[in-house]
């Protein structure tokens, strides 16, 4: 009432002619008390009131309209895009495929030459735990033949051809999927499964990365690894960043602090236990920071942000960023960004898997802002190229922790030209394999954002490990798998069903009863089955 | 209790001094075989320098060669599968050296007691747990067998959780807390296993809730302080005199002043004795460095400053006052961090409930006074700030070595990556530093608050350098 009655009053005035004498006249006025007078005034009200509504009605319409209009528009842009999308994933796919068939015949020749390749990169391997660079090896290295792939259990066995297309829509730039596709999913798995070919080595104790990397590859890419690449290019993007600070003042004064927020914000966020809008202080801080870099008012230099990404992109339509640059200092903070959720992965999540959760809300929820996309996708690439160098088994790396080369492989780290110890190794391994369940496992179904890093890259990852030939087995790839496991079955199952559940027996049963030696890492996966079977039901043995 | 998450391995696993070996092979490679990790096994990651010191109680031959030959796993120890299963679920993969040598002197039969001293974090409430497992009749689920003794409530609660954690197998396993306001009054005691605070257990076996005459196995966790304070010594003591004449009696800390040791081995007698050396107490995968604030007023907005500087996952904040801590809780809070400010002003269950916050990762900021420095374990701390320099004696003359130790060892949990920094801004802080690190040999590192890139790059060289040497000796070869 308080609100509503001065303007009221104020309309009868104006209507009425000159407020000031009309305030006198209403006060001295004999007729002030009178039933007319009254009447008068209760009908300008009405009047006054009709009209208001009358306006409101109108404006509510109109907008009703423009907002049918925004809708339509939408729709229709959407579909348009979806369309592009489609189209260019099956041109991708067609063309893949043709080079696939091509490449088939590339390596039979080439079997004798390539082995010393492998060495070469090895030897020169000083970065510590960086496995060598990769090449495509053929699969028949010592011309013994392949081992028969382990299937995942009711799920149909599909040819291979349709896993590198599947592969290549793992990158976010032609994922056109908001949602999983468990049955396409599965198509890739079984496909890498059946790519997963592998020589023993004479001593049994050394595996082939190299073969199961050429077999994660898109066979269009030639390149050797191209996140170790993008890896490499961040290192340079640092150094080129300190270099910037020394010529430009304004940029050094901020970008120590803008690291420290970040860091400190990653940091920051805590597990929510279901409770909604725990983290949204950081989460803001942290697209704040990113935004303020995407300004650029710090005149950092632009850069192509193509070093950074998997696949060339060029502009798509109606995206944000479509230009062939960035401030560089914003692919500076992402990469502090990446990095923040990465070491917080390994230091926190490594002695409580639980912490990662936060974090992989936090990466999914940054990265696919729609601010920070470049030509249209997420630079999450920038993210996986970490994890590639510190957790190579999920991406189909293998190898003994028993020889030095193993353990490169298998991101066994090095400090201070030593092996650190193994309980730190294994903790490591359990935080970023929680850390990248943490970020493949969300669900987008109700978000307008395109989910950057979807659950088939999950799924992906699983089956590289669960796929590792007997006697290849390693502590490490036990530990990751427990880890992504654990507290995430829930979830898996919700976007995967009952291949979930299939995939889940093949991980926690039969991977460690095949595993040739029943080390305490190989029984945990058993008893994360048991625990599973008592806490929740699930029964998979 | 992901909380202990593999807290067994660690000490073994802890690089020595000794050279690497010739960095990653070369010539193997050509032959396309690989090279096993020097000795095939482990020379790569090298074992501790330390060495823990076992005095045996009586020559028998048997104690003799379990002492030797050691365990390399938990299976050697012959352990019921429910119990293996629980290490496992933890992520529990080996023994660390403590529960190496320990864990066969104490399952030994017939039972002996044990004074065991080693560092914090390095697997004590492990190995004593083991043993309260292995001796309990789990067909007898309401008969007291085990009794664990702890200083606070806070200390006995987390031992319940991890007996029941490790014990999560176990069938007919009870775990019951006797700490104030936790055994119902019209029951009593109900449960194969019971961990309290002395005063309490005093008060129920008086009352004759609680029946003694079945225990086979007691425990005293961070024996040094419950022996030593006048009450708690006094009510030890007491309930010992209620119990079995022949029980098994465990004693457990991570330091034992001499005349603590003196009465510890009359109250447990005849015991077997594992022991560090003075100078090894220190957890050195701790970094440890201090901060030259220019003064008292600048010290919050520096201790603000200090989450940019590495990845923290959580941290606790040692205060001197409440005041303090309040404060330091109200200007974190602004800043973005979620905070626990627990001291002595919080009663009993809210303690409970702002503790619990912080174990389960609800806040991950602890502040605290003095009451909780002792054998709180969250695993996944990463920082300790000595926001005031721990002292002790009248008018706080002198620094507190032990409490300082203590402190840092919150961090660091079974072998992690920890750091310390201890704030100092006058003179009296500075000489009270000083002597700590005199005392125990520490180096400890100069943070300045005026740069911060410079004090983020400094921070981050001292933790690479402790993470590659846990056990760093000066002379060492490094690089």
């Amino acid at each position: 009432m308080a609100g509503s009655s001065p303007p009221r009053r104020q309309s009868y005035y104006l209507a009425a002619g000159s407020p000031q004498r009309n305030v006198l006249e209403e006060i001295l006025g004999d007729d002030r008390n009178s039933e007319a007078r009254h009447r008068y005034l209760l009908e300008t009200a009405k009047r006054e009131h009709d009209r208001v509504r009358e306006e409101a009605e109108r404006v509510y319409r109109e907008q009703l309209q423009r907002e049918e209009r925004q809708r339509l528009l939408d729709a229709r842009r959407k579909e348009e895009e979806r369309i592009k999308l489609e189209e260019a994933l099956a041109a991708d796919r067609a063309r893949l495929n043709e080079l696939k068939a091509k490449k088939i015949a590339i390596p039979a020749p080439l079997p004798d030459p390539e082995p010393p390749v492998i060495v070469a990169p090895a030897v020169n391997g000083n970065v510590p735990a960086v496995p060598p660079p990769t090449n495509n090896v053929p699969a028949q290295t010592n011309g013994t033949t392949s081992q028969k792939p382990t299937t995942i259990p009711a799920v149909p066995k599909l040819p291979s051809a349709p896993v590198p297309a599947q592969i290549q829509t793992q990158t976010p730039a032609t994922a056109p999927h908001k949602a999983p596709e468990p049955s396409k999913t599965v198509n890739s798995v079984l496909g890498i499964n059946g790519l997963l070919n592998n020589t023993p080595q004479p001593n049994g104790a050394a595996s082939n990365p190299e073969t199961s990397r050429s077999a994660a590859q898109p066979p269009t890419q030639t390149r050797p690894d191209k996140y170790a690449e993008i890896h490499k290019n961040l290192k340079m993007l640092r150094k080129f960043m300190a270099d910037q600070a020394k010529s430009n003042p304004t940029l050094k004064g901020r970008m120590g602090d803008m690291r420290r927020e970040i860091r400190k914000s990653v940091g920051q966020l805590t597990v929510t236990l279901g409770v909604a809008g725990v983290n949204k202080t950081q989460q803001q801080n942290i697209l704040r920071l990113l935004r303020e870099a995407l300004s650029n008012q710090v005149q950092s230099e632009l850069m192509d942000p193509s070093s950074f990404v998997l696949e060339p992109r060029n502009p798509v339509e109606g995206a944000a960023h479509n230009d062939a640059t960035l401030p560089s200092i914003f692919l500076y903070l992402i990469n502090i960004f990446a990095k923040a959720a990465i070491a917080q992965f390994i230091n926190e999540a490594g002695a409580r898997p639980e912490t990662a959760d936060p974090v992989g809300v936090c990466v999914a929820a940054t990265l696919s802002d729609p601010d920070f996309l470049w030509r249209g996708s997420s630079l999450i690439d920038i993210m996986l190229a970490k994890f590639r160098i510190v957790c190579p088994v999920l991406f189909g790396y293998r190898g003994s922790e028993k020889t030095e080369q193993g353990r490169q492989r298998l991101g066994w780290w090095k400090d201070g030209g030593q092996w650190v110890p193994e309980q730190q190794h294994m903790d490591r391994m359990t935080g970023l394999g929680a850390g990248f369940a943490s970020i493949s496992l969300r669900n987008f179904a109700m978000s307008k954002k395109t989910n950057p890093f979807p659950p088939r890259v999950y799924w992906t990852a699983m089956a590289r490990i669960v796929n590792t030939p007997s006697a290849e087995i390693s502590d490490t790839q036990c530990v990751v798998l427990k880890a992504m496991v654990e507290n995430y079955e829930q979830k898996f199952i919700e976007f995967y069903g009952t291949a979930a559940i299939a995939a889940l027996r093949t991980a926690l049963v039969d991977f460690p009863s095949r595993a040739p030696q029943k080390s305490a890492a190989v029984n945990s996966l058993e008893v994360l089955a048991q625990m599973l079977k008592r806490d929740t039901g699930l029964v998979l043995g | 209790m992901a909380d202990l998450a593999s807290r067994i391995t660690k000490p073994s696993d802890a690089p020595v001094d000794a050279v690497p070996p010739a960095p990653t092979a070369t010539a193997g490679e050509g032959n396309g075989t690989e090279e096993p990790v020097d000795d095939g096994v482990n020379k790569g990651l090298v074992e501790t320098t330390y060495d823990v010191e076992v005095k045996l109680s009586g020559l028998q031959a048997d104690d003799e060669s379990l002492l030797y030959s050691g365990v390399a796993s938990f299976e050697e120890l012959g352990l019921p599968k429910s119990i293996n299963d629980g290490l496992l679920a933890m992520n529990f993969k080996k023994p660390s050296k403590i529960q190496e040598k320990a864990l066969p002197l104490m399952l030994s039969d017939p039972p002996r007691n044990m004074i065991a001293q080693s560092q914090s974090g390095t697997g004590k409430t492990a190995a004593f747990v083991l043993t309260v497992l292995s001796r309990v009749d789990l067909t007898k689920p309401t008969q007291p067998q085990a009794l664990l003794l702890a200083p606070s409530r806070e200390l006995a609660r987390q031992i319940q959780s991890v007996i029941q954690t490790i014990g999560q197998f176990c069938e007919n396993l009870n775990v019951e807390a006797a700490i104030p306001g936790s055994i119902s009054r019209e029951t009593g005691v109900r449960a194969n296993v019971v961990v309290g605070t002395p005063g309490t257990v005093m008060d129920l076996i008086r009352r004759r809730q609680f029946d003694v005459s079945q225990l086979k196995i007691m425990v005293i966790d961070e024996a040094d302080n419950m022996l030593d304070q006048q009450g708690m010594g006094d009510q030890c003591v007491r309930v010992k005199g209620m119990l079995p004449k022949e029980i098994q009696t465990l004693l457990f800390s991570a330091t034992f002043p001499e005349k603590v040791m003196i009465f510890a081995r009359k109250y447990a007698t005849n015991a077997h004795e594992i022991k560090l050396r003075h100078t090894d107490l220190t957890v050195k995968g701790i970094s440890q460095m201090y901060m030259d604030c220019p003064d008292e007023s600048k010290k919050y907005d520096i201790l603000c400053k200090l989450y940019g500087l590495m990845t923290i996952g959580s941290s606790v904040i040692f205060v001197r006052t409440r005041e303090s801590a309040s404060e330091i809780q109200r200007r974190m809070e602004a800043d973005g961090h979620k905070v626990s400010a627990l001291h002595g002003a919080h009663e009993g269950q809210n303690r409970d409930a702002l503790l619990d916050d912080f174990r389960s990762g609800r806040s991950k900021v602890l502040i605290t006074t003095n009451v909780l420095a002792r054998g709180i374990d969250v695993s996944s701390v990463s920082m300790v700030i000595n926001y005031d320099i721990p002292m002790k004696g009248f008018g706080d003359k002198e620094p507190d070595m032990e409490t300082y130790l203590h402190r840092i060892g919150r961090t660091g949990r079974f072998g992690r990556v920890g750091v310390s920094i201890s704030f100092v801004y006058d003179r009296k802080s500075y000489d009270a530093l000083s002597k700590i690190a005199d005392h125990y040999g520490l180096d400890l590192v100069q943070l300045a608050p005026d740069d911060w890139d410079a004090t983020e790059t400094k921070v981050q060289e001292v933790i690479k350098s402790s993470r590659a040497r846990p056990d760093y000796v000066p002379n060492a070869s490094d690089k």
